[in-house]
């Protein structure tokens, strides 16, 4: 099993390295002047020259990727257009709400979404196997940013029950002392046992959780589905039935365990597909994370930022399907 | 005559099973008659599609749903009906507990991201209420049962990392834990290597002895059944053609199909193997399943289905004298023809 | 004309797999519906001129008079801040976003396809470096790349099919290296390879062309994503632009006015999410038809 991971991590380096040059590509080589989209819109000559030498741009290619990688692993992803501020800086303040976010929907999309499947998989053909399986192509059909808006139409504009956006009510902002230890909102407000935060929070995030968690939700059953179909006619199924197990371990235990690669592998799809679905979402729930940070960026041509949200995301999404190929070698098969 | 017959242990009647495909329900088994006293050994004989493992599955209610259906009949366990028995209660009172199956491919049998032990234990906990220690020495005792050696090791193994051979004794182990009466082993030995296939073969015939289990015993081979089996039956198409004790079927077969079957066994290296002309003739829709291929059928086998009658052969009566009147039966109008 | 004849040949059983896959999808009633309004949605794209109210609309005409107004007789689906009937401009969406799906898809397919059956037939060194290229491409988030690069190419419809080209690729070059591989060893191909055949000639007239039945299917199974994708990059800016009534473009300059102007926003929102879901119906018919395990006669 070392050997397989130890692979599985040099093969990860090695698509991090890829992922590194294609950012590099796109970024310096595919636009016809990229000192002027670096230094910004409204730059002077004198600007777009000290960008030029600030990416090496007057030097070979090769020199060039070779201080790109040498910035990206000192963690620099040089300076907002906007704010002028460093973006690994800004990336890390925005982070915790997007983080936030995507943990909830892939809660939703594991409890949720994998005994979907089972269920569904189990009674294939009957009415419940139709109705998830209408459910789960509906929500990865559905365009994330059209149906946030629809539930602040609903839920805000006309039954006023949940907040058009933000984090937190405007009163609390401003009246109480919002708690600051890890930068996660609502964990904070928990430790520090600030409650009435904490519920504000909650009230503040079901919408964008909702928006957001259908996608992986629906992602996460289709595939458990399928997963289970082919296992649930497996011979070990049909024995583990005749030594008279119940039909709930049989399900729940005996087969969903023989799932665990496959499920693994589309929850970490999922959580990629979440981390999109907030910068689609949060602009519309004023939600303070990166998906704001990059939509902000995208409108002020701010291709430093722009770069450096894409960079990061690629990053953590290579990270996590490691993370998830990983769980996979804890499969006795894959063990050897 | 009658009396005797609802005195099986086990017994099916007039069994039908169908396979619904886009076509409409196929049907896959039909058998009027077959018994098992208890304590005795019955062989099923019939070539792969026969639905040999249908019928496995149909007496422990495992067909697969929806598309397998029970059209008709039913089958008597011990005074009990167990096609009209709940789901439920075929969980709880008979599949595992008293009911027990062993299947042909030992390769897929086991569930291969589970160890032996958490296998083993989950079987023992749910049947006997067993936990913890008590439930580990039991679980030791069965593979020793088994003769498998070394088991305090080969517990904690994950089936990819056993034999087939080893796979195929801890299934045995698995599926008489709870000490049923009645066995159903499906070609045990199918998959396995010849000199571990007699093993198996011996292991479960020891503990058939020992537990005075019933056993249907479910092969494709005839001379294995004959040593192992005191009563054998022949599945041709779903269709019980031929019944009788063992010995008499193979030393004088009646239906045709059965004799093609023991014709093409080699007996000894200077006698030349038969082999039956294969001749295409119609499927008869209506008639004896095995018309198109026999080679005695005559005009009325296309239109009418023989049913099984019984036969009285004398020339075995000697050689099995402890019996009186052996009785074989086939489903054939021109059984005893020579094909 | 036997060039003709053997191409003939060559696409038969990607004709027959594609025949097989029609008549076991018109045998279910949700892909029947789907069936038909994929085929609605095609006559749309082609008469949006003649069935559209409101021609002029769709793009460059403004009729302020009547601007947010709610869906009437008169205007079906409401107006828009211009007074433009939304009704007219979704319909004339429809062939926007078919159009633009259907180029993304083919461009993907001229650059993967090639490079599958490259990394198939020749083996080796090429492929092990072409399937490296596919993982580092697909180390991406979804939509992530494509926002990138249309963002650094300048924000067009254009710049979108191409970025979305460029990061979809992939998929079809790991399909068609797959069939490959299998073909490769198939005796037609070795009696090619036997009496001398180039190469480049094996893998371009042998095994490219019967490798194409399973992509074709899984190219129309993803235009409902990449019609989402479209949607989410004009959303964000980086897609269609101004006056064009793409979908997601619609639903972005209605942000500023949905909460009183609710069939702004509805409408398209509507359209998308339907054209997606008969597209995605229809994939996951096929796939279960093809699918061995699961296909059911």
């Amino acid at each position: 099993m070392t050997k397989f991971i130890l692979r599985r991590v040099l093969l990860g380096i090695i698509v991090l390295l890829g992922v590194a040059f294609i950012t590099f590509f796109v970024a310096r080589v595919v636009p016809s002047n990229p000192a002027a989209k670096w230094a910004g819109p409204r730059a002077n000559q004198e600007q777009i020259a000290k960008a030029t030498i600030e990416l090496g741009l007057d030097k070979p290619l090769l020199v060039q990727f070779g201080k790109y990688l040498t910035d990206l692993i000192q963690g620099n992803l040089g300076h907002s257009l906007r704010t002028r501020r460093p973006i690994t800086q800004e990336l890390l303040e925005s982070l915790p709400a997007t983080v936030e976010l995507v943990l909830l929907s892939t809660i939703a999309a594991v409890f949720i979404g994998i005994p979907l499947g089972v269920i569904s998989a189990k009674r294939k053909d009957k009415m419940i196997d139709h109705f998830s399986r209408l459910f789960s192509i509906g929500a990865v059909s559905l365009p994330t940013f059209w149906i946030g808006l629809i539930l602040q139409l609903f839920f805000f504009r006309i039954l006023d029950i949940f907040p058009m956006g933000g984090q937190l009510s405007t009163e609390i902002k401003i009246l109480m002392d919002i708690p600051k230890i890890t930068g996660f909102l609502m964990f904070d407000c928990l430790i520090t046992g600030n409650f009435t935060i904490f519920f504000d929070a909650l009230w503040h995030i079901v919408l964008p959780g909702i928006t957001i968690a259908l996608y992986p939700i629906g992602l996460v059953a289709r595939m458990t589905r399928s997963a289970m179909l082919e296992i649930l006619n497996e011979d070990y199924i049909t024995a583990a039935r005749s030594y008279g197990l119940k039909e709930k371990t049989v399900l729940w235990s005996y087969a969903l365990k023989n799932s665990i690669g496959p499920t693994s592998t589309v929850v970490a799809l999922s959580i990629g597909y979440t981390l999109v679905n907030t910068f689609l979402t949060e602009s519309i729930f004023t939600w303070p994370g990166i998906g704001s940070y990059i939509s902000s960026a995208v409108i002020g041509n701010d291709y430093p930022a722009i770069m450096g949200v894409t960079i990061f995301s690629a990053f953590s999404y290579v990270l996590l399907n490691l993370a998830a190929d990983i769980i996979i070698a804890l499969d006795p098969r894959v063990r050897t | 005559m009658t009396d005797q017959k609802t005195q099986f242990y086990f017994e099916i009647k007039d069994l039908s099973v169908g396979f619904r495909t886009f076509e409409g329900i196929k049907p896959v088994l039909n058998i009027e008659g077959l018994g098992i006293n208890r304590g005795e050994t019955y062989g099923l004989v019939g070539e792969s599609g026969a639905g040999k493992t249908v019928l496995a599955l149909t007496i422990l209610g495992l067909l697969p749903k929806p598309a397998g259906m029970i059209l008709n009949g039913s089958i008597l366990f011990d005074g009990v009906d167990l096609l009209k028995q709940s789901e439920k209660q075929m969980a709880e009172i008979y599949r595992g507990k008293r009911l027990a199956m062993i299947f042909q491919d030992p390769m897929s049998t086991l569930n291969p991201v589970f160890t032996v032990w958490q296998q083993i234990e989950r079987v023992i906990t749910r049947q006997e209420g067993l936990k913890g220690k008590a439930c580990l020495k039991r679980s030791l005792e069965l593979l020793d049962m088994v003769k498998l050696p070394d088991t305090m090791n080969l517990i904690d193994k994950y089936p990819h990392e056993l034999s087939g051979g080893q796979r195929q004794r801890i299934i045995i182990a698995i599926a008489l834990s709870c000490g049923a009466e009645f066995l159903i082993a499906d070609e045990p030995t199918r998959n396995l290597d010849v000199t571990i296939q007699a093993g198996i073969l011996k292991l479960i015939d020891e503990l058939q002895r020992d537990f005075k289990m019933s056993v249907l015993f479910i092969g494709n081979n005839v001379s294995l059944v004959n040593i192992f089996c005191r009563n054998a039956g022949i599945l041709y198409r779903g269709k019980l053609v031929e019944e009788g004790l063992s010995n008499c079927v193979v030393q004088n077969p009646l239906h045709p199909y059965t004799q093609t079957l023991i014709s093409a066994i080699p007996r000894s290296k200077s006698e030349k193997l038969k082999f039956s002309k294969t001749i295409i003739k119609p499927e008869a829709e209506n008639g004896c399943p095995y018309f198109s291929r026999c080679t005695i059928g005559k005009e009325n086998c296309s239109t009418h289905v023989p049913m099984l009658r019984e036969f009285r052969t004398e020339s075995s009566a000697e050689s099995l004298n402890d019996i009186q009147n052996p009785v074989q039966k086939a489903a054939c109008f021109y059984a005893g023809g020579t094909i | 004309m036997t060039q003709n004849s053997n191409l003939l040949r060559a696409i038969q059983p990607a004709v027959r797999e594609l025949k097989v896959t029609f008549y076991l999808l018109n045998r279910n009633l949700l892909q029947r519906i789907s069936m038909v309004i994929i085929l609605l949605l095609i006559l749309i794209a082609i008469f949006a001129p003649v069935i559209a109210p409101y021609p002029g609309h769709a793009i460059s005409d403004t009729n302020p008079k009547d601007k947010l107004l709610p869906p009437s007789r008169q205007y079906l689906f409401g107006t828009d801040e211009l007074g433009r009937d939304l009704f007219s401009r979704i319909l004339y969406g429809t062939r926007i976003s078919l159009r633009t799906a259907l180029l993304a898809v083919g461009l993907a397919l001229l650059i993967g396809a090639p490079l599958g059956a490259i990394a198939g037939g020749l083996g080796g060194i090429a492929d092990e470096i072409i399937m490296r290229l596919t993982d580092i491409f697909l180390s991406f988030p979804p939509l992530l790349l494509a926002i990138a690069i249309s963002s650094f190419l300048g924000p067009s419809l254009e710049n979108a099919i191409l970025a979305i080209a460029i990061s979809w690729w992939p998929w079809y070059t790991r399909i068609i290296r797959g069939q490959a591989v299998s073909i490769r060893e198939r005796q037609f191909v070795r009696a090619a390879r036997a009496i001398g055949t180039p190469l480049p000639k094996i893998i371009f007239s042998h095994i490219l062309p019967n490798t194409l039945a399973p992509v074709i299917v899984q190219a129309s199974m993803d235009i409902g994503g990449v019609i989402l994708t479209i949607a989410s990059l004009s959303f964000l800016g980086l897609g269609a632009q101004p006056p064009i009534p793409e979908w997601g473009l619609l639903i972005s300059s209605s942000r500023t006015y949905f909460l009183n102007a609710w069939w702004y926003s509805t409408f398209p929102g509507i359209a998308i999410f339907i054209t997606v879901m008969v597209f995605n119906l229809i994939g996951d018919g096929i796939r279960e038809v093809l699918d061995p395990r699961t296909r059911k006669f």
